[in-house]
């Protein structure tokens, strides 16, 4: 069960995905210091024009990250800005693999590629792909040794921490996961296993509503449908 | 728990009771007296680095009435205003100046490894204080690999005895390597630390909470621990340690200059001997003359500038006649296990240093490797978490379930004594930075032993999560702690410092941080560099009251 849609206007959780029903953690921010409140609001500013990628990279980096973190439905955390923005600041992670380029020209160069790919393998750019397409290109840079002469598991690695350090950055993701946020300076009482703060939320139903593996089996299903029945 | 003398520790170091009480977390009065120097004027002591090393070094000697200016690349933080309860917001607290990474095992470095501002790498620290056991410096001769120090475990235990009454460090009695007590009684413990004691309990396994540097009761201003779990993060609070809450404050209350946002570019050494630092502030460069230099700026940045310090008298680099600065840098390996319980966890609550396990540390004679492990509980946030799962391969809607199940994880992680190896290097790259200088390579490569190690590491992790009552489990392989890269040796064909940390080419210059460590051990490494550069001031005092050339004339 990937979970029932959210009250978007409530609790809003990336897609609608989530089972802390009525969760919203943003609730919980006239608790938070003035500093940290004022970064996580910033966050969630939507409007921002593209600084870093042309139009054309913006669209194929778009469907990317949507693949890699299926960031679907709405609402929809707007990763593509997130990113845009990190590069154009140049806030690395403080280092690159010797094999790569600098992060910036490393994202440009690996786009191009995929638009590459996609041409030879579909007649048609990566943006304008179905998700099934795309996807088995990029399960195919997942689990190549070399790819376009860059090594695929460090193509790998640049394209999923930036993704993955956007998109949990946003407390609709939290929302979704049940995380607590920011904890200044109120911080935690309750910390047993198993225990809440009164004002976290539990997960619908029973604590653990459906068997996990169950859970897990069909998102890998999924996955794997996705990929065109590969084992 | 162990009995301390508040006075003694008054009179040797003062900061918890020089931050502020009340709604700021920054002493603005104290910064605002604080002694500065004139460039031109020749100080006792440079300082390069505020961190673990730099900052209890000029700590110790600004008390002994040395005048000491510490420089440090990044800001003088203010908790307050700077930091946030928050991982994404949290990225400027990490060196994130270009590196390159090459080798078969590439390191990654920024958060995950190194710091940048007053109070250095500690600043994210998560925590941990344990000592190294005494095996750890004689590695070579016990167990025939890594190298011997040479300094015994007994030469550092009075230092190691200071710094975790000053931190302080609390915990329950320690029953590893030479057993002791801590000065604060074991914090409560969180949900991950429940788990991992449930386990180990399971397993017969000791386990002992502790040892962090976070006091638990009353300690100087400093204020309680609200267990929010963002210790990674810079504590907001005042309750985890740091150099810029534990030392600095009693380092400028003595006469010390902290001098922030001041990149060292070069330690100039003339005709043998080094009389100061260039450094860019705001632009412009500057020269600071000293009669002493200490470079404490971190393994990577350390060797960088002893590299880039090179002069027609040494032209491979300051100290490097034999070939020996940047190497054998060490990277502990640090696989995490995460575990899936049907009960919800949340262990992002509580700080992520809880609970330690050091059964494994010693070389066991039954087994086919070498040195051993340690374990301890982890909690990684959201971000950091999501590393966890990716590292399985996962994207996509896999990826999105997992993230989903997030509070019914709990992980633990385990530090593996790598050994030394001397082809694990800083070199200078072709790649320069924006002043224009040679950016640092860190090649990595893993021995044989170290992935035996890694491997009884990970199913231990996975035996305790098990037995815990864990459904599921993943492991993500990583490193943590890097040291090494100007070790301390007998003698200048095997190592860069002497075991006072003075430097074997230039007698006025010592290098005072963790790049001065042999080998590693499976402990976290920060109070063993506190004890260190603790000890290396105690040379000094000596040194300058017996008049030996080259110390500091002011302090004689
Ligand atoms: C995420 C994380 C968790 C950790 N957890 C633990 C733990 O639980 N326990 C533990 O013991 N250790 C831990 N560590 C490691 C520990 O923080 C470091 O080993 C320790 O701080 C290193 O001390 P140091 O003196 O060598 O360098 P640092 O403390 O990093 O200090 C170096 C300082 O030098 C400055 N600097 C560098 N180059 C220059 C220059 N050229 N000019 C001016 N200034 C310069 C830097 O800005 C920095 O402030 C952790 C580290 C990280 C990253
Ligand atoms: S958990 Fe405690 S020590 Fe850690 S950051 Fe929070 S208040 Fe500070």
């Amino acid at each position: 069960m990937t979970g029932r849609r959210h009250r978007r206007d409530a609790a809003p959780t990336p897609g609608g995905e989530g089972r802390f029903e009525g969760y919203d953690v943003m609730a919980q921010s006239p608790f938070w210091d003035p500093v940290t409140a004022a970064v996580v609001r910033g966050r969630m500013a939507q409007e921002r024009a593209l600084a870093f990628f042309t139009s054309e990279e913006a669209d194929i980096c778009r469907a990317l990250l949507d693949l890699v973190l299926a960031n679907h439905g709405a609402p929809r955390v707007p990763v593509l800005e997130m990113v845009d923005q990190r590069l154009f600041e140049g806030q690395t992670d403080g280092w690159r693999y010797e094999d790569m380029p600098e992060d910036g020209e490393a994202w440009r160069r690996t786009l191009r590629f995929l638009d590459q790919d996609a041409r030879e393998a579909f007649g048609s750019g990566f943006a304008s792909c179905t998700g099934d397409q795309q996807a088995r290109i990029v399960q195919g840079v997942q689990d190549s040794d070399a790819w376009h002469g860059l090594p695929g598991r460090h193509v790998w690695s640049l394209w999923t921490r930036y993704a993955c350090a956007a998109f949990y950055a946003h407390p609709w993701t939290w929302n979704e996961i049940g995380f607590g946020g920011p904890a200044y300076p109120r911080g935690y009482k309750v910390l047993h296993p198993g225990w809440r703060e009164p004002w976290e939320v539990a997960e619908r139903g029973a604590a653990d509503p459906l068997p996990w593996s169950h859970r897990v089996e069909k998102a890998r299903r999924a996955h794997e449908l996705r990929l065109g029945g590969r084992a | 728990m162990r009995r301390t003398d508040e006075r003694a520790i008054r009179a040797r170091n003062e900061s918890a009771w020089l931050v502020p009480t009340g709604q700021e977390r920054t002493n603005w009065a104290l910064r605002g007296r604080m002694r500065r120097y004139d460039p031109g004027e020749e100080v006792d002591v440079a300082v390069v680095g505020c961190g673990a090393g730099g900052g209890t070094l000029t700590q110790r000697l600004a008390r002994a009435g040395f005048r000491v200016v510490a420089f440090d690349a990044g800001p003088w933080w203010d908790p307050d205003r700077d930091w946030v309860s928050d991982e994404a917001g949290s990225h400027k607290l990490y060196w994130t100046e270009p590196r390159v990474i090459s080798g078969k095992d590439p390191v990654a470095l920024g958060s995950n490894n190194s710091g940048r501002g007053v109070g250095g790498s500690m600043v994210h620290f998560a925590g941990y204080v344990p000592r190294f056991h005494p095996s750890d410096f004689q590695t070579l001769t016990r167990d025939g690999v890594g190298a011997d120090w040479p300094i015994s475990y007994e030469d550092l235990k009075p230092y190691y005895e200071h710094i975790e009454e000053e931190l302080p460090a609390a915990g329950e009695p320690w029953p590893w390597g030479d057993p002791h007590d801590y000065p604060h009684s074991a914090h409560p413990l969180g949900p991950n630390g429940e788990i991992f004691r449930r386990g180990a309990r399971a397993l017969g396994l000791r386990t002992a909470v502790g040892p962090v540097a976070i006091p638990n009761g009353r300690f100087g201003h400093r204020n309680h621990c609200i267990y929010r779990g963002f210790c990674l993060q810079g504590c907001k609070v005042n309750a985890k340690a740091s150099p810029l809450i534990t030392h600095v404050p009693d380092a400028v209350a003595h006469g010390a200059e902290i001098r922030p946002d001041s990149m060292v570019t070069q330690v100039v050494v003339e005709r043998g001997r080094a009389t100061g630092v260039r450094y860019v502030h705001a632009g412009r460069e500057h020269f600071q003359r000293a009669r002493v230099v200490a470079v404490a700026g971190y393994s990577i940045e350390t060797p960088r500038l002893l590299l880039l310090s090179a002069t027609p008298e040494f032209p491979d680099g300051l100290c490097n006649d034999f070939d020996q600065v940047g190497r054998y840098v060490m990277v502990q390996g640090a696989p995490q296990t995460a575990g899936r319980f049907s009960e919800e966890v949340r262990m992002y609550k509580a700080p992520p240093p809880e609970v330690s396990c050091e059964e494994f540390y010693e070389t066991d004679p039954s087994k086919d490797y070498r040195r051993g492990f340690a374990i301890q509980t982890v909690s990684p946030l959201p971000i950091t978490y999501s590393e966890h799962v990716t590292a399985q391969g996962h994207w996509g809607e896999v990826l999105r379930e997992y993230m989903r199940d997030y509070v019914h994880w709990a992980v633990l992680g385990s530090l593996c004594e790598f050994l030394p190896r001397a082809e694990n290097r800083v070199t200078l790259a072709e790649e320069t930075d924006a002043r224009g200088m040679p950016v640092a390579n860190f090649s990595y490569s893993q021995g044989e032993n170290d992935t035996k190690l890694e491997q009884a590491a990970q199913s231990v992790m996975e035996d305790i999560l098990r037995a815990a009552g864990a459904e599921e489990v993943i492991t993500i392989k990583r490193y943590a702690h890097l040291v090494g890269g100007c070790r301390m040796a007998a003698d200048e064909r095997s190592g860069v410092v002497d075991r006072n940390l003075r430097t074997f080419a230039v007698p006025n210059l010592y290098v005072t941080d963790g790049s001065v460590l042999p080998t590693q051990g499976s402990a976290n490494p920060a109070l063993t560099i506190m004890a260190l550069a603790a000890r290396c001031a105690d040379h000094l005092k000596a040194t300058a009251r017996s008049g030996v050339v080259g110390e500091p004339a002011s302090a004689r």
